[in-house]
């Protein structure tokens, strides 16, 4: 019972499929009320249409019923630009096929580049909102050095590891696929908003909610769950020891999908989610090459490497980076005598120009990897 | 009978001439007082009928009618007593009337005849010598101010008998041996602010800040202070004032008239550089002033020094907003139903923040800040101030700084260095009429800051990778000039322009999350 193309195609779904969508706009109340248990709302999304009425429909479950028997697929809004894609249709992501998968994606950036991002590997970015400037560092590189092999970086659209990794794909133009906690053209927030433009221009945004709804308390769970079957790797880059914060790795585990993670400071908060993690049998990554190897050993197909971008440096200049490296990441930490003062910043500032070091929280100086020296420099000319 | 007599009134930073008439008839003994006078010179009735009482003299019971001239001007405070007392024992023929048509009256009378010393004496000194009257009689302890002006005889008397004996062509209480005085305060004026306040040596480690504030001295750049707290932020501005060049002799009397009108002093040449830092919980009409009665604001008193705004992300919006104009244009313009006025405000900036609410970013162990309160207090303190400010002095949380190890350098040599590096910046803007490089416009720019391949090329790197806006391109120019002068170097070197971008202002807001 495929739907009948709608609209210039923009419907590949059918309509029991896009029936699911609109039954789970319909009890968002319900799923954002019980949304803290995440374990039993992974189960409630795991049950069928009619079990799902029963199990949280309440008082209206006789009248959602009955307006359930009558969906008429027309009653869901068009947007331009999006396409509903069901897992009836064959160009469905393959990955998605566990059993709380999503029946139905709205998909904005088009299906071809869906079919192209997740025919590849696809690696999953997670961490905490709160990640400190060193995580954001890292997820971006992480980014920019998957994207610039040739992998699909996917994450929550969420602030701090999550927003900084897609960021980081998007600064060298590669592709990266966002799985969005309310509509797919409405449920960003407005601070990410051009962030997302920019998603939907080089990469795709998926969302298993209907157009037009903001986005949903419940939607967050849902959508990491997604980001960890879209994946075949999923990457921590900080996060604390909390359920809250370790959700995505631990659905990732579960799922039966390869977990690493980068490692941290040891007093710090942020690490220890990454570190139990790592006692518990993760891998441990130090970068996107570690990324990308590990890839290789869970049987992806041949990736391109990353390519070496970074020249000889001055040895005033390599000295520099690598204290910075290792801690001295202050010009007061680096700088011995008076005298050198002057041109210890003179280092920095040329280090930050050539894109090797960065700003991070209160001014402190933090290291970027290699790769964003060559994108920058070749971006540039684009 | 009819009697004149000459004073001033305080109007905005001006005082403005007011000649008093009285009138003495026939009729109901009464005293009125007219020409558009406030609650305090009306008050002035009964101080003055007192004074005169109590010095001796006789308060005529007739029908008494004071006029203050012209009658447009608003006349406000107690410095109109003295002038009213003399012209009403001249009206009643107990004090010659000649020396009253050549001699101005400022000052306040006690009950008991007492001449009490008023706000403004400089303004009033000033303006008498532009109204081209010879004296000026005033309370003895304005006598010093008042004789910083050249070609004005000033008497100084402590009590209403006194002021009559000068009238009548007695002499001062206190003569008013201006030429000694000025050379004291000439003296002073050179010797500098080498006063007792706090040192830059009491300031341990922070080598980086230190350094940054010295270069922010050199070249009168607005600057932002960041940095945990505890770390030194307050301690290290409030000794700012303690490494600026002296003033000089015109600054001093523009600082002096302006804080005697305020009421901050009442004698002799203020010697060095006005610091001034208001709480955050100040208004914006407390920080830039009112156009009524000379109530000026933070930023007129702060004017040839410095306006110290510590915890800058708590004060409220509108008053930050209010410091554009006068960040900017060196003046402040006000206009209000009383009036409007502008006030001169050339100072210089210091803001003390914290990177972020809770003060630990970048603290991995510490900050507990979300990305959300990140973003927020960066938006508070981003926009049109942090485009107005040239140069951030970053402060390090720093746990192996020794607190008995040796301080970067003294109060002292770093005075001297900022003093040898202003010279080079005085000299080379003179034909512009500037005397710091904080102040160079686009022109002054391109004039004077020639930078050679690398540095521009860096430059031109920094703008294209967006570290650098095209305003903040301009400001990174002139600290980098700034940076040039204090090593005593004639042209820009790429290491100026290398720490110049380094210490731009908005690198320490979480720069690296912008997505």
């Amino acid at each position: 019972m495929r739907a009948s193309e709608q609209d210039g195609g923009r419907v590949s779904a059918c309509a029991s499929c896009l029936r699911r969508s609109w039954l789970l706009a319909q009890l968002n109340t319900r799923l954002n009320y019980g949304c803290e248990n995440r374990g039993a709302l992974m189960e409630l999304l795991a049950l069928g249409d009619e079990e799902l009425m029963q199990a949280i429909g309440g008082r209206r479950r006789v009248d959602l019923k009955a307006r359930y028997a009558q969906f008429d697929t027309g009653e869901m809004r068009q947007v331009d630009g999006v396409e509903a894609l069901c897992r009836h249709d064959r160009r469905y992501p393959r990955a998605l096929s566990g059993a709380g998968a999503p029946s139905m994606l709205n998909v904005a950036g088009g299906l071809e580049r869906l079919g192209e991002l997740t025919s590849g590997p696809v690696v999953a970015i997670a961490g905490s909102r709160r990640a400190s400037d060193y995580g954001i560092e890292i997820a971006k590189s992480l980014g920019r050095g998957l994207a610039a092999s040739g992998v699909s970086v996917t994450s929550g659209l969420a602030d701090g590891i999550s927003a900084a990794a897609h960021a980081g794909a998007l600064e060298i133009q590669g592709g990266t696929l966002a799985v969005i906690a309310g509509g797919v053209d409405t449920g960003c927030p407005v601070k990410r908003r051009s962030l997302y433009e920019r998603i939907r221009r080089r990469g795709c945004a998926l969302a298993e909610l209907p157009c037009g709804s903001p986005a949903q308390r419940w939607g967050h769970p849902a959508s990491e769950r997604i980001v960890a079957e879209l994946a075949s790797l999923t990457v921590l880059v900080e996060a604390e020891e909390t359920a809250y914060e370790l959700f995505g790795a631990r659905l990732a585990l579960a799922l039966g999908r390869t977990v690493a993670v980068v490692p941290g400071r040891v007093t710090s908060p942020l690490s220890r989610g990454p570190h139990a993690l790592l006692i518990g049998g993760a891998h441990l990554v130090r970068g996107p090459a570690d990324v990308l190897e590990l890839l290789c050993e869970i049987g992806a197909p041949e990736l391109q490497g990353i390519p070496e971008a970074r020249s000889q440096l001055e040895p005033r200049l390599q000295s520099v980076l690598e204290k910075v490296g290792a801690g001295k990441d202050t010009p007061d930490k680096l700088t011995a005598s008076h005298e050198d003062a002057a041109e210890v910043l003179l280092a920095l500032t040329e280090l930050e120009l050539m894109g090797l070091l960065g700003r991070g929280d209160g001014g402190r100086y933090v290291p970027r990897d290699p790769l964003a020296v060559g994108w920058a420099a070749s971006s540039r000319v684009v | 009978m009819l009697a004149r007599a000459h004073t001033f009134t305080i109007d905005g930073l001006h005082s403005r001439h007011v000649t008093v008439e009285v009138d003495i008839r026939r009729g109901l003994p009464a005293f009125a007082i007219v020409g558009l006078v406030d609650a305090s010179v009306r008050e002035a009735r009964e101080r003055v009928q007192a004074a005169i009482l109590n010095s001796g003299y006789e308060f005529p019971a007739r029908r008494i009618t004071a006029n203050l001239a012209p009658g447009d001007v608003p006349k406000a405070g107690p410095g109109l007593d003295l002038a009213l007392a003399c012209a009403l024992l001249a009206a009643s023929g107990q004090l010659p009337p000649e020396r009253l048509e050549s001699h101005a009256l400022f000052g306040e009378l006690a009950l008991d005849g007492e001449v009490k010393l008023c706000r403004g004496t400089l303004a009033v000194a000033q303006a008498t010598r532009r109204a081209g009257l010879k004296a000026l009689i005033l309370a003895g302890a304005g006598a010093g101010e008042a004789s910083l002006v050249e070609g004005l005889d000033v008497a100084a008397v402590t009590r209403l008998s006194s002021a009559v004996r000068v009238l009548s062509g007695g002499p001062a209480d206190l003569p008013g041996e201006r030429g000694a005085l000025q050379r004291s305060t000439r003296a002073t004026g050179k010797r500098g602010s080498a006063s007792a306040g706090p040192d830059l040596d009491e300031v341990r480690g922070q080598h980086h800040a230190v350094h940054a504030i010295v270069i922010a001295a050199a070249g009168g750049h607005n600057s932002l202070l960041s940095g945990p707290p505890g770390t030194g932020k307050t301690m290290l501005a409030q000794r700012v004032a303690s490494i600026l060049p002296a003033l000089s002799r015109s600054e001093a009397i523009e600082v002096t008239r302006i804080h005697g009108i305020a009421g901050l002093r009442t004698s002799g040449l203020l010697d060095s550089r006005p610091f001034r830092a208001p709480h955050h919980s100040i208004t914006a009409a407390g920080l830039v002033g009112g156009a009524q009665r000379g109530w000026v604001g933070e930023v007129v008193l702060a004017h040839n020094g410095v306006l110290f705004l510590d915890e800058l992300s708590e004060f409220s919006r509108p008053t930050l907003e209010a410091l554009r104009q006068p960040l900017e244009d060196g003046r402040v313009a006000i206009v209000r139903a009383r009036g409007s006025a502008v006030y001169p405000t050339r100072f210089m900036l210091i803001a003390a923040t914290n990177p972020c609410p809770c003060g630990y970013a970048g603290d991995h162990d510490r900050c507990g800040c979300s990305e959300r309160d990140l973003e927020r207090h960066r938006r508070r303190l981003s926009g049109p101030l942090l485009d107005r400010i040239d140069l951030l002095v970053q402060f390090a949380r720093d746990r192996t700084h020794d607190l008995n190890a040796a301080p970067l350098m003294s109060s002292k040599v770093a005075r001297e260095a900022v003093a040898l590096a202003r010279e080079r910046q005085a000299a080379r803007l003179k034909q512009e009429g500037l005397t710091v490089n904080a102040h160079m416009d686009v022109r002054a720019l391109r004039k004077h800051v020639r930078l050679d391949e690398k540095g521009d090329a860096m430059l031109r790197d920094a703008r294209e990778q967006g570290m650098l806006s095209a305003r903040g391109a301009h400001r990174a120019l002139r600290v980098a000039r700034t940076i040039a002068d204090l090593n005593a170097s004639g042209r820009v070197r790429p290491v100026d322009v290398g720490s110049a971008i380094a210490l731009r202002a908005d690198a320490g807001f979480a720069a690296s999350r912008a997505t």
